[in-house]
């Protein structure tokens, strides 16, 4: 049995450091000066109701890959997570191994937007940024990069327009959905999707942060703030988390029709696994998948578990198939050091290898 | 630390002052029976402290800092439990045991007592119900706990039963409307109870966890702050969570509340629709369908643009002319149509 000394003394001490740091905490919290989204400068290249396409710009003296990079992010959460600050981006990586790097930012969806569909999405919003680039740039392919669910739309757009993507990566992406450690998908199986949206219209961000934050809620929404005390007395390390807690709560509501197909034909009938998900009066079928792919996981990833992105590799017919296992989680995959070091820079290196 | 603005040594003296009376009437307690019980005043003093600054915080630094201060209050309300008053090392058994009869009493209503740190405690285990409170309440116009502590089991018996009578004469409709609301309010009420009956018994089992932890552990490393208390107590807390969020029962549950939230607002969308039918202005029905047409239009239009802009290429390439700018083409896509409209239209007797 483990003894526990803890003397009042100790405790009083240890209670007015905790007082301490919190004052100096509340004091770099005021002096914080407002929060960016994304520090990496761009510009809007194309433009459709709430979609914007940005183009990264170039460093000075790079010369970019001839074949554009797109970046299909989530439509939950907003994408600048791949661009949080100027020693944590993705993108950032990216350039600097000479990629021309395009990200689409899918605005917040409001009422009006209720009946955007998956097909609006993936064979509207995606295949005409697809087209512009593909114009533009007098290019026949694109390389695509999905992020999380932008993966699942990534893979559906290769699956739907192989003839269009030259290379495939994608990263944190659920592709069964129904693996035994996936909290979210048992979840989700009672719940009535049809009469949350009919209910709703949209769902709102704040029910998904709910999900997202009950998947650990003491850590989350406790042992967190408690640990902070002891971050927040840096005050070069306040803007960077103030950067993370905006993110964090920064959902925007998702188009009903969208979360309703993409919520039963994935979390509940495992669309990719067992079929059935038609676009556009097509069904999406992984096989035609013939491009090489790079499939990046999380170890760590309680959102999407790695088994979840790993079942990729039996479904698509792609001979040149790559897997990189990231030893941490969904959010540390962009923007911990180590992510820097190791998972972008292999991004580049794969695409260089294929341009 | 300097005197400034947000944090003095006023406060700091308070807090000082009262783990001094709290370690000298510790003592005391060991000594006299019947000791006056604390109702931890620096728990109070940083309210205060925070009650001073709050108006000057901007919003988002406000939420997060209470979460901090709320966070603290539950990391040393759980150390005091464990704290031995006259220092040196404490039988942890013996105070686990005491804590976990404390908590359970709680749990299953008996013990009342408000100020203690038990009681306060015990809102830690609710964190993921309060969140879908709040959550709820910013959704709806009323508060998300409005139904937690009504009283039910009898009162429901009563009301379904009075729920069950058919509607009569001339407002039989709307009586039905009434009593479907009235149903669909109880069974959330029912489905937010037997969550947060969940919660209860996770907060008990997670203590037991936490007594089956001190006992894994070797006795040649004491737990000497109340932070590795609090670190060890989530750990054990999290792990319980994640073994029973896991299983069919719970995701049940989640579905039930859910739903039933759902199928409640559902029905208040329905009579609000009523009322603004009845006062000749637009329903959220008729406005949802205008949205689908509006959207299926603007997919048909869409895909014609496309359409056109891929024929404008091919003729292009008919002409033999170099590969169209994709941007001129979609601008000069009107003027041309414009353009070629009457020449369409010259043949066609009027």
């Amino acid at each position: 049995m483990i003894s526990i000394n803890i003397r009042p003394d100790q405790l009083a001490q240890e209670m007015l450091d905790y007082s301490r740091k919190l004052g100096q905490s509340m004091e770099n919290l005021l002096n914080a000066e407002s929060i960016d989204e994304g520090v990496s400068p761009k510009q809007v290249v194309y433009q459709e109701d709430k979609l914007k396409l940005y183009r990264y710009d170039t460093p000075a003296g790079a010369t970019p890959s001839a074949t554009p990079l797109l970046i299909v992010y989530a439509l939950v959460n907003r994408p600048y997570m791949t661009d949080i600050q100027e020693d944590r981006s993705t993108i950032k990586g990216l350039l600097a191994t000479g990629q021309d790097v395009y990200l689409i930012d899918w605005g917040y969806p409001d009422q009006a937007d209720r009946a955007i569909t998956l097909d609006d999405y993936i064979n509207g919003y995606i295949d005409r940024c697809v087209e512009h680039l593909r114009e533009e740039l007098n290019v026949e392919k694109v390389n695509l990069l999905g992020i999380c669910q932008g993966g699942a739309f990534s893979l559906m757009y290769t699956a739907l327009h192989p003839e269009k993507v030259n290379n495939l990566v994608t990263m944190v992406t659920p592709v069964d959905f129904k693996t035994p450690d996936n909290l979210l998908s048992a979840w989700v199986q009672h719940v009535d999707i049809d009469l949350a949206v009919d209910t709703m219209g949209n769902i709102p961000g704040e029910l998904l942060n709910w999900s997202f934050l009950t998947l650990k809620p003491y850590s989350l929404m406790g042992q967190k703030y408690v640990n902070m005390v002891d971050v927040l007395d840096d005050p070069k390390k306040v803007k960077n988390f103030l950067r993370m807690e905006k993110w964090i709560f920064d959902s925007p509501d998702q188009a009903g029709e969208t979360f309703r197909q993409f919520i039963k034909d994935f979390y509940q009938h495992n669309g990719f696994i067992n079929g059935g998900v038609w676009l556009g009066g097509r069904e999406v079928d992984l096989h035609h998948i013939t491009c090489p792919v790079l499939n990046i996981y999380a170890l760590q990833d309680h959102l999407v578990p790695p088994d979840a992105s790993k079942a990729l590799q039996g479904l698509v017919s792609s001979t040149d198939y790559t897997e990189l296992a990231f030893p941490g989680g969904h959010i540390g995959i962009y923007v911990s050091g180590k992510a820097q070091k190791e998972v972008t820079p292999a991004i580049g290196k794969w695409l260089n290898q294929r341009a | 630390m300097a005197n400034n603005t947000f944090f003095n040594d006023d406060w700091l003296a308070l807090q000082r002052s009262y783990w001094d009376n709290w370690t000298a009437m510790s003592r005391k307690a060991m000594g006299v029976e019947g000791a006056a019980p604390l109702t931890a005043p620096w728990e109070n003093a940083l309210e205060q402290w925070w009650k001073a600054l709050a108006p000057a915080a901007p919003e988002a630094s406000k939420v997060f800092m209470e979460r901090m201060l709320d966070q603290g209050k539950t990391l040393f309300q759980m150390a005091e439990s464990f704290a031995t008053p006259t220092g040196g090392t404490a039988n942890p058994l013996a105070l686990w045991t005491s804590a976990l009869e404390d908590l359970q009493a709680r749990f299953s209503g008996a013990a009342t007592d408000q100020n203690s740190a038990a009681q306060r405690m015990l809102s830690f285990w609710e964190m993921p119900l309060d969140n879908w409170q709040r959550m709820m309440s910013s959704l709806s116009p009323l508060p998300g706990d409005a139904l937690r502590n009504m009283p039910h089991d009898q009162l429901q018996d009563h009301l379904k039963r009075a729920l069950a009578a058919p509607g009569l004469g001339y407002t039989r409709e709307e009586q039905g409307q009434y009593q479907e609301l009235m149903r669909c309010t109880l069974a959330y009420q029912t489905a937010l109870q037997e969550y947060s009956g969940f919660y209860n018994q996770l907060g008990m089992k997670s203590l037991q966890r936490l007594g089956s932890h001190f006992q894994s552990l070797s006795d040649d490393k004491p737990i000497e702050s109340a932070r590795a208390l609090y670190d060890q107590w989530i750990t054990c807390c999290e792990a319980v969570y994640a073994e029973e969020v896991a299983t069919p029962e719970y995701a049940k549950i989640h579905g039930h509340l859910i739903n039933a939230q759902m199928a409640l607002k559902k029905r208040m969308s329905v009579m609000v629709d009523e009322q603004l039918g009845a006062l000749n202005m637009p329903t959220r029905s008729e406005l949802r369908t205008v949205q689908d047409r509006l959207q299926d239009t603007r997919r048909d239009n869409k895909q014609l643009q496309q359409r056109l802009h891929l024929l404008e290429k091919q003729l292009a390439t008919l002409l033999g002319d170099a590969a169209p700018n994709p941007a001129l083409a979609l601008t000069t896509a009107v003027p041309a149509a414009a353009k070629a409209l009457p020449r369409r239209k010259s043949p066609q007797p009027d």
